[in-house]
């Protein structure tokens, strides 16, 4: 097969030609370039070309302290930075001996599952909107309006926060504001069933989404795909399962998995994440409310002279999947190197694998149900 | 085979009654530049620099993430237009010389209007 190097529109054969999809294509949540080869409109095959959204995450880490490169860890994946800053200082924390209070344990994790709900509450509007439904996205937005305020009342930031800090968390939380959250999570319930009635057995949608995209065991476990993407296959693989971090093994949640994963049975799994986070979020709110006298929310480490020796690796497992941070230090207040391992990375490179076979019009339902973020991919 | 039809038919009408129904709920946007939204104390806004409780120690330099932003040499310089908004600096300002104000409608024509310079005691 014959390959331009600019790819727009080229007959290499007889019958097949290849597009650009991309990279300024309203679907692709950020700027991924999809090279496609199609034969009439069925898709041969799929390169997708990342790299419009780099930033230098990991080199901008060797010329800055560990202070300073703090806030810029949120930006690794903007839709739900509480993530990433916690895989970044969970690694520290383990280099620097530091247990943190159990209060903070209890605060990061009800900020962590909110972020989770209100990324999830994006992907899904975006989502519908790829498909061609408009008013899910006003409908989702309402709910996750609420959490960003919660946010931007609690953090200061409503996406950018910088709250978690070395040992802990920057701020104590209210009780206005866990009241704000528990009436919140009384109504999620009811939001997510309207969402449910609208969409989940709608026949369009389901004639769009079922049985379209569909990603075996096999390709999966090769593609080290993590997150719902993987759960919806049928394999149990959750970290806060696995090897519990902060204090999910006091909570009570289940994780869910799929059969079959097509795009229709992964918007089941996030659908199905949602409420489970909803369940964890009434479980930390609740203790911190009979807590509220608890003051102790950092070890008050001060975070201009550390100087951490060794190396590790912190982990979490984020909205789309096992996110981990590793760390290279030699005992100066700069890292030797800083690595990610972000989960949409190994989702975009299994695309190929995925939506061979399918329609182009089904090529965004595909990869809108992978719930791929282009920051993280390039960071 | 009438069942395959029915079925789809009730699943649309619950849909249209859900959007319906949402028709009726009370607003949720706000008219922006008319009336704005109540901010809470924590918001990271613009940031106020007061000359009289500096001491020139440098650590909000130091501590800053987008490289640049802040230079003291003669004056306190900031560059609103590099700024990321972390706050660090009010944070670990020594003599609470730097405050987070709630001012956020910093947009301009001209670029040079968000250098903000002042001479330090």
């Amino acid at each position: 097969m014959m390959k331009d190097s600019n790819g727009i529109m080229t007959k290499t054969s007889e019958h097949t030609m290849q597009i650009n999809v991309g990279p300024q294509h309203p679907s692709t949540h950020g700027v991924l370039r999809m090279l496609v080869t199609l034969s009439g409109e069925q898709i041969i095959q799929i390169e997708p070309i990342i790299g419009y959204l780099h930033r230098g995450m990991e080199k901008m880490a060797e010329t800055r302290t560990y202070l300073q490169y703090l806030p810029i860890v949120d930006r690794v994946d903007y839709l739900s930075g509480f993530f990433c800053s916690y895989a970044y200082i969970s690694a520290i924390e383990n280099l620097i001996n530091t247990d943190i209070p159990i209060k903070a344990k209890y605060i990061r994790t009800l900020t962590m599952e909110m972020n989770r709900i209100s990324s999830h509450l994006l992907w899904l509007g975006c989502y519908l909107l790829d498909l061609g439904a408009t008013s899910p996205l006003f409908y989702t937005f309402i709910e996750r309006e609420k959490i960003l305020n919660i946010f931007e009342d609690l953090t200061g930031s409503r996406m950018m926060y910088n709250y978690y800090t070395f040992g802990g968390v920057k701020r104590d939380i209210e009780k206005e504001l866990l009241i704000r959250i528990k009436k919140f999570s009384n109504e999620f319930l009811k939001a997510v069933q309207e969402y449910e009635d609208l969409i989940t057995n709608n026949p369009i949608f389901i004639t769009r989404t079922k049985n379209i995209g569909i990603l075996s065991k096999e390709d999966a476990t090769e593609y080290s795909i993590t997150g719902a993407n993987l759960r919806a296959c049928g394999i149990q693989k959750d970290l806060r399962k696995d090897s519990p971090y902060l204090i999910y093994n006091n909570l009570e949640f289940s994780v869910p998995i799929g059969t079959i994963s097509d795009s229709h049975s992964r918007y089941i799994m996030r659908i199905k994440e949602m409420k489970e986070s909803n369940k964890i979020i009434n479980q930390c709110t609740d203790w911190l409310l009979s807590n509220i006298e608890d003051n102790e929310i950092n070890t008050k480490i001060n975070p201009l002279t550390i100087k951490p020796n060794g190396t590790s690796l912190g982990e979490v497992e984020s909205t789309r999947g096992l996110l981990q941070c590793y760390i290279e230090a030699n005992g100066t207040e700069f890292p030797n190197r800083i690595k990610w391992r972000t989960p949409s990375f190994y989702a975009t490179q299994a695309i190929n694998t995925i939506a061979k076979g399918f329609m182009l019009p089904d090529l965004m339902a595909i990869f809108g149900s992978l719930d791929i973020i282009m920051p993280e991919v390039d960071r | 085979m009438i069942k395959s039809f029915i079925y789809p038919i009730k699943e649309l009408i619950k849909g249209l009654l859900t959007v319906l129904k949402n028709g009726f709920k009370e607003k949720v946007t706000l008219e922006y530049p008319e009336k704005k939204k109540i901010l809470n104390n924590n918001f990271r806004g613009k940031i106020k620099y007061d000359k009289t409780k500096c001491i020139k120690c440098k650590i909000c330099q130091r501590v800053c993430p987008a490289k640049g932003t802040i230079e003291i040499n003669e004056t306190f310089k900031i560059n609103y237009s590099q700024c990321i908004f972390c706050a660090n600096c009010v944070e670990f300002c020594p003599k609470g010389a730097l405050k987070i104000t709630k001012e956020y409608e910093l947009a301009t024509n001209n670029k040079n209007e968000l250098i903000f310079n002042e001479g330090i005691n």
